[in-house]
């Protein structure tokens, strides 16, 4: 695996050799692709690693590949506010059964950011405390940025059109 | 926005303190504020599990105003998402699209011309001094001061003509383009700005007058919605929040983006993490934003006239001159509207400092001219996240100053 | 250059006399009656010096750049200048705008729209249109107070859209002034 002359990348190499599956560095953004099971132990380790100190978890989502295998990607955004670096993290999610373990206990940053993920792609996340909708309400059928969720869906409660 | 309030904690008492609660029939209560409340400005429902007059715990519900800001963008061109932008913080517009141009700058890999940064750089501080006093003025009216309040909308009117003057609307401002922006400063512009920049320093001088080193005023801020800087890191919040805590931590001087590393400006951060850090950190950040506003406007008075496009014709549509007299660049604005940029495949995420924080932008391409993925990072959701921290085992009314200085603003939040 | 990082400064300890809350209701009154004072003073002089505009009975004057209603510009023959080329239809982010296009015989241009129609309700005056628009024929106008009582009502259609020429002179002019600004060629940001 290449660190695609990124320092961050080459600490995540040594650290976890065997759990990072691709890597690349195109625009200037470090980007490493985990295997979902060593997820939390990675996530964990780039936290707590001297010379990493990924101490911020600024943003997560996912995209759909619809077609692909697996269809989803998991994508994490690190931020060290004692090194000033960054990071993304992606990690593959089958559409069955669709679950990948919950970050809450590394970051409780995620707790939201995983419902929302949660609501807006229907990935569940296998340990999270309280995986209810976030944006949208209980009643919504489907998750609405699927790409095979169709824009023009109308919704129960969500009145007609006129 | 579930419907379930599972708030009510299980309590193991003792058995002295049991026959006494038994007795006095005390028992905690749930308070539903919101979802349309006086006291907040921001679509927001706090379920408040009270003991009394203390707060035990709080759920947040939001999304009253979502309507799909993420799906919308991947139905039309790379370019039609930019007046959906404005939408996300309607308090400072200008910053949404400049962080939504300069993520798909980032695709393309172009570069702005020099102008067209100072030009944006200037707007973006408009934006947030009108944010900012949005934050003060509304909060000081939802402490029940309603003077200051007026000034500091008098004050953010003066901004916002400005903005119109140099963009055509006072809040949905749609400046910003990819690879440029709308137009050059108009004529009329520098001079007013530099008429209304001592006028709004007067009336941040009469607010400060009146409140800052108030009795009440500060019996109500300090001491109240305190977070600790590792809380504030953990959670992921940005912005006011977190450098009232200590946290030096503006991308601005961090990763200088535009031409932030060519003016000169200061970082204020606080020291306790409490409501009347972040009211101060917010007053100071509004001068140094007109600080900047004057840097901006000089530089640009010595600069000269010049181009704040790319001659990119995929990317940014040619020059209305040569469309009309040209049959070539005719032929290229037909394409251009039609198809839009065609922005080669990848991924970027691009962050910029908005008045509450990071806002980030993923994009995702497809080698397409329709977007794949558009993910905005809102910086008003994640700084929300930890207000049940900063309020548990406050009274009631430490919630307002505490929710009004986090700065929630529903458009961004809910999307 | 670079950004420093300032401290701010705490009003930590409060005297007594601030313990009794004389100072800022002197300081107070002060700065509120200073303004009483100012706009009574302005409506004796005849000039008050108030800040708030009396809309509808006052109106203010929008800058030049400023967005309003889309319309189609009228020329002096009566129709419209558009040639219903259908770009601001492409370029519209809320699909407002419906043209049908027709043929003409015999005269200076071919074509022009049959209908064209701009659903106000959708519309969010974001000026993409304009800037789409290969003829000047749809500019944004000054005009906002399109508020109506029902849906149908919103749609305007091509007579209700024409406004002469001379009337969207100060827009025009603005706009104009943009035409010959040069684009700076393309630097790639990283090679």
């Amino acid at each position: 695996m290449d660190d695609h002359g990124s320092g961050v990348l080459r600490q995540l190499l040594e650290m976890a050799p065997h759990s990072v599956v691709d890597t690349h560095a195109r625009l200037g953004d470090a980007t490493a692709v985990v295997a979902p099971e060593a997820l939390v132990d990675v996530m964990r380790g780039l936290r707590d690693a001297e010379g990493l100190e990924f101490d911020m978890l600024t943003d997560v989502t996912a995209v759909d590949h619809l077609g692909r295998e697996p269809r989803f990607d998991m994508v994490y955004h690190l931020y060290s506010t004692i090194r000033n670096h960054r990071l993304r993290i992606k990690a593959g999610v089958p559409e069955a059964p669709g679950e990948i373990d919950t970050l809450v206990e590394v970051w409780p940053s995620a707790n939201w950011m995983e419902r929302e993920v949660w609501d807006m792609y229907g990935i569940r996340f296998r340990g999270h405390p309280d995986l209810r909708r976030l944006l949208l309400y209980d009643e919504f059928e489907g998750h609405p940025l699927r790409k095979d969720y169709p824009k023009e869906r109308r919704q129960p409660l969500v009145g007609p059109r006129n | 926005m579930a419907s379930e309030p599972h708030l009510l904690t299980e309590r193991t008492r003792d058995t002295a303190e049991d026959d006494l609660e038994r007795d006095l029939h005390t028992e905690h209560q749930v308070l539903n504020m919101g979802p349309s409340h006086p006291a907040t400005h921001g679509t927001v429902k706090f379920l408040i599990e009270l003991d009394g007059e203390s707060i035990v715990d709080l759920d947040i519900q939001v999304g009253y105003l979502h309507r799909g800001f993420e799906k919308e963008c991947e139905s039309g061109s790379w370019y039609q998402a930019i007046p959906y932008t404005d939408r996300l913080n309607y308090n400072s517009a200008i910053l949404c699209n400049i962080g939504y141009c300069m993520a798909v700058e980032k695709l393309l890999e172009l570069e702005t011309p020099i102008r067209c940064q100072w030009i944006r750089v200037m707007a973006g501080e408009l934006s947030r001094l009108g944010d900012h006093l949005t934050r003060c003025g509304a909060a000081c009216l939802e402490l029940q001061a309603m003077t200051p309040f007026l000034y500091a909308i008098e004050a953010r009117e003066l901004t916002w003509d400005l903005q119109e003057m140099l963009c055509g609307a006072r809040v949905t401002s749609n400046m910003v383009r990819i690879g440029g922006v709308k137009h050059d400063v108009p004529p009329a512009f520098p001079p007013a700005a530099r008429e209304f920049i001592p006028k709004i320093r007067k009336l941040l001088g009469d607010f400060d007058d009146v409140v800052t080193q108030n009795r009440i005023f500060i019996d109500r801020l300090r001491g109240t919605g305190v977070i600790s800087k590792e809380d504030c890191i953990r959670y992921a919040v940005t912005g006011p929040v977190l450098r009232s805590t200590g946290v030096p931590l503006d991308l601005r001087k961090d990763e200088p983006y535009l031409v932030y590393d060519q003016v000169d400006f200061d970082v204020p951060v606080g020291e306790v993490g409490d409501n009347y850090d972040r009211y101060l950190v917010c007053v100071e950040e509004m001068h140094q934003s007109l600080r900047i506003v004057e840097q901006c406007l000089d530089k640009l008075d010595q600069m000269g006239p010049g181009p704040v496009n790319v001659d990119d014709p995929r990317v940014r549509w040619p020059a209305k001159g040569r469309v009309f007299n040209q049959m070539e660049e005719l032929i290229q604005q037909f394409k251009a509207v039609t198809e839009g940029p065609i922005v080669p495949e990848g991924e970027a995420y691009c962050a910029v400092e908005s008045a509450n924080g990071e806002l980030g932008f993923y994009l995702v391409s497809d080698g397409g001219a329709v977007p794949y993925k558009v993910r905005c990072r809102p910086p008003s959701l994640i700084n929300l996240q930890p207000l049940p921290l900063m309020v548990r085992g406050a009274m009631l009314p430490d919630l307002i100053p505490s929710f009004d200085f986090i700065n929630m603003i529903g458009g961004e939040c809910d999307r | 250059m670079t950004a420093r990082v300032v401290k701010v400064k705490r009003h930590e300890k409060l005297g007594w006399l601030e313990r009794l809350y004389v100072p800022m209701i002197v300081k107070g009154l002060w700065v509120t009656s200073r303004y009483f004072f100012k706009n009574l003073g302005g409506y004796l002089r005849g000039n008050p010096q108030t800040f708030v505009v009396q809309w509808p009975e006052e109106q203010v004057d929008y800058p030049d750049a400023f967005r309003g209603m889309p319309v189609l510009v009228q020329l002096d023959n009566g129709q419209p200048r558009c040639v219903a080329c259908g770009l601001c239809e492409f370029a519209c982010p809320t699909d407002c705008i419906s043209i049908v296009p027709g043929e003409l015989e015999g005269a200076g241009i071919e074509r022009y729209p049959e209908a064209f129609d701009i659903d106000m309700s959708r519309c969010m005056f974001c000026g993409l249109c304009e800037e789409a628009c290969p003829e000047e024929a749809i500019v944004m106008s000054r005009n906002v107070e399109v508020a109506a009582f029902d849906r149908a009502t919103m749609v305007f259609d091509k007579d209700a859209l024409m406004v002469p020429e001379p009337l969207l002179k100060r827009r025009l002019e603005f706009l104009r002034g943009e035409y010959d600004r040069e684009h700076a060629p393309v630097a790639k940001a990283r090679d």
